[in-house]
C-alpha cells in the first residue's frame, strides 16, 4: 500500500465509523467500542506505518483536485510533526475509548457519543494531515462543531448546553478569524498549499499586511488553545463527559492552537510582533492559569486550569522565537497529553467512583483506591516537574530558554521569574490535588462507597504513566527520534543542537526547579487556611467572572444592538415590506431601461384576433375582480381565479400547446380545491363595527399611493414582457429542442422530453422542491391551530348536528349521508376509472401530451375526491395512504435513474431508449426517462396528498381541541 | 397528419350542422342562466349544454374523424358517459347547497326540513 492510500484511510476511516456508529442500536455499547478501538489501531497502525518515511524531514504527500478552477487542490500531507500529532490522536484516542467503554453508564445515548467521538477524531487528523491552508481551517472549524456537540453531549444538564454554546462562540469566531488569516497568507503568497507557504518564510514576514494576517492567525490559535483572554471557555467545557475532557481538552483539540503556531513558526515567527503578543498571551496564561487552578473545588475545574496554564507554557514556549524554544514546546506538547490525559481519567475513575468531583467532599481515597492514587500521583508529579518523569524534562527546557535574553525587552527580563513563579503554583495544585483527594481522613457522606474500577478502565491511565515514566528516565532512546524527526520537519537546517539527558550538571535551570519545588510546598502550607475554607476561586479575582463578562458581551451584541437595528430598520407590517419590495423591482427595473435608452417597438404588435382578445379580457377582469374581492369575499376571489386559470389553460390550447393546457386544468383543479379547503381556517373578515375605523385622511392617501404603486409596478411588468416577446425571434435554443427531440430522446412530445431528458436536472431540482413545500406544509400544519373564531365548528355542521340530535329517530350525521348520498357512491365508483386515467397520462406522456406530473395530479385528485366522499376518517379507515413514503420513492427512483445512468459511464441523467416487443401489446418504446417520470409521479402524488392530508386532518383534529360548546357530530365531507 | 380539407363535403355539412347545433344549445342554456332569476330555476338550464349540446358535439366528431381516418372511432362515447354521470353530481350538490342555505336562512319559499311525513309515507309502504 503506497502512502497516499494510508493517508486518506486514516482520515476517512474515522469519519465512515462515525457514520456507521450513529446507526448502531442504543444498547451496543461494546459493538460501538470495539468499532472505534478498531478505527484508533487502524489509524495508529497505519501512522507507525507510515513513520520511516517521514524521518529526516520526509514528506508523504497526496494530492487529489478540489475546485481547480480556483487552483485548490485536496491534499493531505504527514511529515514528522503531522507524524506526532497523528500518534497522538489515535494513539490517545485507542486508551479514550477503551476507557470510555467504562465510563459511559448503559443509559446513555452512546451511538451519539461514539459517532461524534469518531467524528472529531477524523476532524482532528484532517486538521494535522492538511497540506492546504484552506483545508485546513476547514477542519479546523468541524473540529470547534464536534467538540460543541460533545461538550453538549448531556444536553439535558443546563451547564453543559451553556459551556457547549460558549465553546462554540469562542473557538468558532476565531476559526473565522483564522479563515481570514490563511485568506490573506493565500493572497501574500499566491497559493494555499502549505508547502509553497513554508517555503516563503520571507515574503509574508517582509508584506505590509503581515501585522493583520498574523493578528488574525493568532486570534485563531489562541482561542483554540484556551489562551488568556480567550480562556475560560475551557474550565466551562468541563460539562463534557471525562473522556471528552480526557481527549479533546487535554490531549488534542486544544493542542490544535499550539499545532498552528508550531506549523506557521517557520513563516511568521521572530518579530517583535510575534514575541510581544504570542510571549504576552502564553506568558500571562501560563502565570493566571497556575493561580486559578489552585484554587478551584472542582477535581476537572483544577485539571482545566492547570491544562490553560500548561497551553500558556507551550505558547511562551513558541513565542520566544528560538528554535530551541521550539524544540521544548514540541516536546511538552507531548508530555503534557501523557500526564493530563491520564489525569483526566482519573479524575473520572473518583467521579465515577464516588459519585462527586468536589475536593471538598472528597478525602482519603488512598485507601479505598490504592491503585489508581499511586497513578495519579506519578501523573501529578510529571505535572508539578518532579524529576526523573517527562514533564521535568520539558519544564528544564523552558526555564534554560527562560534565562537566555532573546529581545531584552522588559517581558523578556521578566520571563525567568515568572517562569519560577508559575512553577510554583503548578507545584501547589499538583500538590493540593494529591494530597486532599488521596489522603487525610476517610470521607463521609460519600453517595457511593468507593472501589477500585475494573481493571480494563485503569488500563489507559497504567499505560499512560508508564510513559511518563519511560520518557522522564531514558528519554534519548524512548521519545528522541521521534521527537527529532518532528523537529526537523518544522525547522529544517535551523534545527538545534539540544540534548535530552536528565543530567545538566548544576545549574541555574536546576536552581529555579528546586525552589520551584520547595516554593510551591512552602505556598501550599501557607494557603491551608484559606483553601479549607471552601471558597470557590482565589482572592479577590473570584469576583472577575470571564462568563459573566462574556455572556453580557453577547447579550448586548446579540440582542440589544441587534434589536435597536431591527427597530431602527425593520417593520412587522405586511404593507410596508410590500411597498419596499415592489418599489425597488420597480426602481430596478426603470434604471437600467431609462439608461439604456429603450424604446418599444410598437409597430410590431400584429396579428390582433378579435375572439383571443375578448377571451383574454375575460380572464384579465377576473384575476383584477379576483384581487380587488380578495379582502372581503375570498370565495368570489377563489372563483374568479379559477376563470383566469380556465383562460390560460384554453390559451394554451390556442397555440397547440395541449399538454400545457391540460398540466394547466388539472393544476387548477388541485388549486382550486386545496385553497377551497384551507379558507375554512381562516379568519374570518373583520366587520364589528368597533374594528373598522373610518379612513383618515392619511390613511386614503397611503392607499392610493399604494394603488398607483401597485399600477405602474403592474403595467410596467405587462410593457416590459409585451417588449421582449415583440422582438424579432432569435435563435433560441426551442429549435434544438424540437430537432432533437425524437431522435435523441425517442419521444414525440416535446415538451415531456424536455422535462425528462433534455433538461431532467431541472426537474429534479424543481421536484425536489415540490417535496421539500409539501413536508413544509405538513409540518406547518401538524402544530397550527386556527385563529379563535374560526376553532368551532362551521354554521352548517352546527345545524346539521342539532337537527340530527333534536330528532329521536336519526343518528349524529345522517343528514350529511343523506345529502351526499348518491354524490358519494358516483365519486366513489369514479376512482378506479380516475387511476386508469392517471396511468394512461403517464404511460403515454412520452409520445403525447400526458406525462408524470400530470398523470400524479390526476390521481391526487382521485384521492381528494375520495375524502370528499367519504370524509377523513373513512377513506383512512378503507385505504392506507402514506404519501411521505410514495415522495421518498419519487426522490429514489428520480434521483436513482440519474445514478444509474452514471454507473454506465454517462454523465448523471443521461437517458436511454430502446423498443421493446411486448407480447399482446406489441412494439413499445422504452426510455429509462419513463422510469424519471415514474419518480415524478410518485412524488407529485405524495406531495399533493401530503398537502391534503394536513388539511382535512385539521378538520378531524380541531374540534376536539377547541371543546367546541356543542355536541359534536362526525367530520365529514370537507365540502 | 390530417388536415381538415380532407373531409369530403357531405361529411363536412353533417358535421358542421351538428357541430352548429350543439354550440347553438349550449348557447341557449347559457342565455337561460343568465335570463331566469330564482336559483332553482336556473340550476336547470346548463343541463341543455351539458347533455343535448355534448351528445351533439361528439356525435359530430365521431363522424369527422371516423370519415377522415377511415376507421369506426368511438371513444367519445367515454366523454358522453362520463359527462352524463358526473354532471348529476354537481347538480346535487348545488343545489342540496342552496336548499340548505335558504332553509337556514328561514325562506318560506322552499319545503320544510321536517322529514316525517316522507317517513311516514315509507313505513306505509309494505317492504320498506
Amino acid at each position: 500500500m503506497p502512502g497516499e492510500t494510508a493517508l486518506i484511510v486514516i482520515l476517512l476511516l474515522p469519519f465512515m465509523a462515525a457514520f456507521v456508529a450513529g446507526f448502531l442500536p442504543q444498547t451496543a455499547r461494546n459493538t460501538e467500542a470495539w468499532l472505534a478501538g478498531v478505527v484508533a489501531v487502524i489509524g495508529l497502525g497505519l501512522s507507525l506505518w507510515l513513520y520511516p518515511q517521514v524521518t529526516d524531514g520526509g514528506v508523504v504527500r497526496a494530492e487529489w483536485t478540489w475546485m481547480p478552477s480556483l487552483g485548490l487542490n485536496f491534499v493531505l500531507r504527514m511529515d514528522g510533526f503531522a507524524w506526532l500529532f497523528s500518534v497522538l490522536i489515535t494513539g490517545i484516542g485507542l486508551l479514550v475509548v477503551l476507557y470510555a467503554r467504562y465510563y459511559m453508564s448503559p443509559s446513555d445515548p452512546v451511538p451519539r457519543f461514539f459517532a461524534f467521538f469518531l467524528a472529531f477524531m477524523g476532524a482532528m487528523l484532517g486538521l494535522v494531515l492538511s497540506g492546504n491552508i484552506i483545508q485546513m481551517a476547514v477542519f479546523w472549524e468541524l473540529t470547534s462543531i464536534v467538540s460543541f456537540l460533545l461538550i453538549g453531549y448531556w444536553h439535558h444538564n443546563a451547564s453543559a448546553r451553556d459551556g457547549a454554546r460558549m465553546a462554540l462562540t469562542i473557538t468558532g469566531t476565531g476559526g473565522l478569524c483564522l479563515l481570514v488569516g490563511v485568506l490573506l497568507i493565500g493572497h501574500i503568497v499566491g497559493s494555499y498549499d502549505l508547502d509553497v507557504v513554508l517555503a516563503s518564510g520571507d515574503t509574508i514576514r517582509d508584506h505590509d499586511l503581515y501585522a493583520p494576517t498574523l493578528i488574525l492567525v493568532l486570534l485563531g490559535a489562541l482561542t483554540k488553545s484556551a489562551q488568556f483572554p480567550f480562556h475560560f471557555w475551557l474550565p466551562h467545557a468541563m460539562a463534557a463527559p471525562t473522556p471528552v475532557s480526557a481527549y479533546l481538552h487535554s490531549a488534542t483539540m486544544v493542542k490544535a492552537g499550539v499545532f498552528l503556531l508550531v506549523r506557521f513558526w517557520p513563516v511568521m515567527a521572530g518579530t517583535d510582533l510575534w514575541f510581544l503578543i504570542v510571549g504576552a498571551a502564553g506568558l500571562s496564561t501560563l502565570l493566571l492559569g497556575a493561580y486559578f487552578a489552585i484554587f478551584q473545588q472542582d477535581l476537572k475545574g483544577l485539571l482545566a486550569y492547570s491544562t490553560i496554564s500548561h497551553l500558556g507554557l507551550i505558547t511562551t514556549l513558541i513565542g520566544l522565537g528560538s528554535p530551541l524554544g521550539l524544540v521544548a514546546a514540541i516536546f511538552h506538547i507531548v508530555n503534557h497529553a501523557t500526564f493530563k490525559a491520564s489525569l483526566f481519567m482519573a479524575a473520572g475513575i473518583i467521579d465515577h467512583e464516588t459519585g462527586t468531583r468536589d475536593m471538598r467532599r472528597l478525602s482519603g481515597l488512598r485507601r479505598a483506591l490504592p491503585i489508581t492514587a499511586t497513578l495519579a500521583m506519578v501523573a501529578s508529579a510529571a505535572m508539578a516537574g518532579v524529576p526523573l518523569l517527562n514533564g521535568f524534562l520539558s519544564k528544564e527546557m523552558f526555564f534554560t530558554e527562560a534565562v537566555e535574553n532573546h529581545t531584552g525587552s522588559l517581558l523578556d527580563q521578566s520571563l525567568p521569574y515568572v517562569a519560577t513563579l508559575a512553577g510554583m503554583f503548578s507545584v501547589v495544585y499538583s500538590l493540593r490535588f494529591i494530597h486532599k483527594v488521596f489522603f487525610g481522613p476517610d470521607a463521609v457522606g460519600l453517595e457511593k462507597e468507593p472501589h477500585e474500577p475494573p481493571h480494563w478502565m485503569r488500563l489507559p491511565i497504567e499505560l499512560l504513566v508508564l510513559a511518563c515514566l519511560i520518557v522522564g528516565i531514558i528519554p534519548g532512546i524512548t521519545i528522541g527520534p521521534f521527537l527529532a524527526s518532528a523537529v526537523t520537519s518544522v525547522l529544517g537546517p535551523e534545527t538545534p543542537y539540544y540534548s535530552l539527558s536528565i543530567w545538566h550538571g548544576f545549574n541555574l535551570p536546576l536552581l529555579m526547579s528546586i525552589v520551584a519545588l520547595v516554593g510551591g510546598v512552602l505556598i501550599y502550607l501557607a494557603l491551608q487556611r484559606y483553601l479549607s475554607s471552601g471558597i470557590e476561586g482565589p482572592p479577590w479575582f473570584r469576583n472577575l467572572k470571564g462568563q459573566r463578562i462574556f455572556e453580557r458581551l453577547l447579550v448586548t451584541l446579540s440582542w440589544r444592538w441587534a434589536k435597536a437595528l431591527e427597530k431602527l430598520l425593520g417593520t412587522r407590517k405586511l404593507q410596508p415590506q410590500l411597498r419596499l419590495l415592489i418599489g425597488t423591482v420597480l426602481l430596478a427595473a426603470c434604471l437600467p431601461l431609462f439608461m439604456g435608452r429603450f424604446a418599444p417597438n410598437l409597430s410590431a404588435f400584429v396579428g390582433f384576433d378579435l375572439g383571443f382578445a375578448t377571451m383574454w379580457a375575460v380572464g384579465m377582469a377576473c384575476a383584477v375582480i379576483a384581487a380587488y374581492q380578495a379582502k372581503y369575499h375570498r370565495l368570489v376571489a377563489l372563483m374568479l381565479m379559477g376563470g383566469a386559470g380556465l383562460v390560460t389553460c384554453i390559451t394554451f390550447v390556442w397555440f397547440s400547446a395541449p399538454d400545457l393546457a391540460l398540466t394547466q386544468l388539472l393544476v387548477e383543479i388541485v388549486t382550486t380545491v386545496l385553497i377551497l379547503l384551507g379558507l375554512r381556517w381562516l379568519p374570518k373578515r373583520m366587520d364589528a363595527p368597533e374594528l373598522v375605523r373610518p379612513a383618515t385622511l392619511m390613511v386614503t392617501l397611503r392607499r392610493y399611493r399604494d394603488l398607483l404603486l401597485a399600477i405602474v409596478a403592474g403595467l410596467g411588468t405587462a410593457a416590459l414582457s409585451f417588449a421582449v416577446m415583440t422582438r424579432p425571434a432569435f435563435d433560441s435554443v426551442s429549435r434544438f429542442f424540437l430537432e432533437r427531440a425524437y431522435t435523441e430522446g425517442g419521444g414525440t412530445n416535446v415538451v415531456n422530453v424536455i422535462l425528462v431528458d433534455f433538461r431532467g436536472f431541472d426537474t429534479l431540482g424543481e421536484v425536489v422542491v415540490l417535496a421539500t413545500v409539501a413536508i413544509t406544509i405538513y409540518v406547518l400544519l401538524r402544530r397550527f391551530r386556527p385563529a379563535a373564531e374560526s376553532v368551532g365548528l362551521p354554521e352548517q355542521q352546527r345545524i346539521q348536528a342539532d337537527f340530527d340530535a333534536e330528532q329521536p329517530h336519526r343518528r349524529p350525521g345522517d343528514t350529511l349521508t343523506d345529502y351526499l348520498n348518491i354524490p358519494s357512491v358516483i365519486m366513489q365508483w369514479m376512482f378506479p376509472v380516475i387511476i386508469v386515467l392517471s396511468m394512461y397520462l403517464f404511460l403515454r406522456g412520452h409520445e403525447l401530451p400526458g406525462g408524470g406530473f400530470a398523470a400524479g395530479i390526476t390521481m391526487s385528485i382521485g384521492f381528494i375526491l375520495q375524502y370528499m366522499a367519504g370524509g377523513t376518517r373513512w377513506v383512512e379507515a378503507h385505504l392506507r395512504i402514506l404519501p411521505l413514503r410514495w415522495i421518498g420513492w419519487g426522490l429514489l427512483f428520480a434521483g436513482g435513474t440519474g445514478i444509474a445512468s452514471t454507473l454506465f459511464g454517462f454523465p448523471f441523467l443521461t437517458s436511454y431508449f430502446q423498443y421493446l416487443e411486448v407480447p399482446l401489446i406489441g412494439r413499445v418504446p422504452v426510455a429509462s426517462a419513463l422510469l424519471f417520470d415514474l419518480g415524478i409521479f410518485l412524488l407529485v402524488v405524495g406531495a399533493t396528498v401530503l398537502i391534503l392530508i394536513a388539511l382535512a386532518h385539521q378538520s378531524v383534529r380541531s374540534p376536539k381541541a377547541a371543546r367546541a360548546p356543542r355536541p359534536l357530530g362526525p367530520v365529514g365531507g370537507e365540502q | 397528419m390530417i388536415a381538415p380539407g380532407d373531409l369530403p363535403l357531405w361529411a363536412a355539412i353533417i358535421v358542421g350542422a351538428l357541430t352548429i347545433g350543439g354550440a347553438a344549445f349550449t348557447l341557449v342554456g347559457s342565455f337561460g342562466l343568465w335570463r331566469l332569476r330564482s336559483f332553482y330555476d336556473r340550476v336547470h338550464t346548463p343541463t341543455l349544454g351539458t347533455s343535448l349540446g355534448t351528445v351533439l358535439i361528439i356525435v359530430a366528431s365521431m363522424i369527422c374523424f371516423t370519415v377522415l381516418e377511415s376507421r369506426v372511432i368511438l371513444q367519445e362515447l367515454l366523454i358522453f358517459v362520463f359527462v352524463s354521470v358526473t354532471t348529476p353530481v354537481t347538480l346535487m350538490l348545488l343545489a342540496r347547497a342552496a336548499l340548505y342555505r335558504d332553509r337556514a336562512e328561514g325562506n318560506a319559499s322552499v319545503p320544510p326540513a321536517d322529514p316525517q311525513p316522507i317517513l311516514k309515507a315509507r313505513e306505509a309502504e309494505p317492504d320498506a
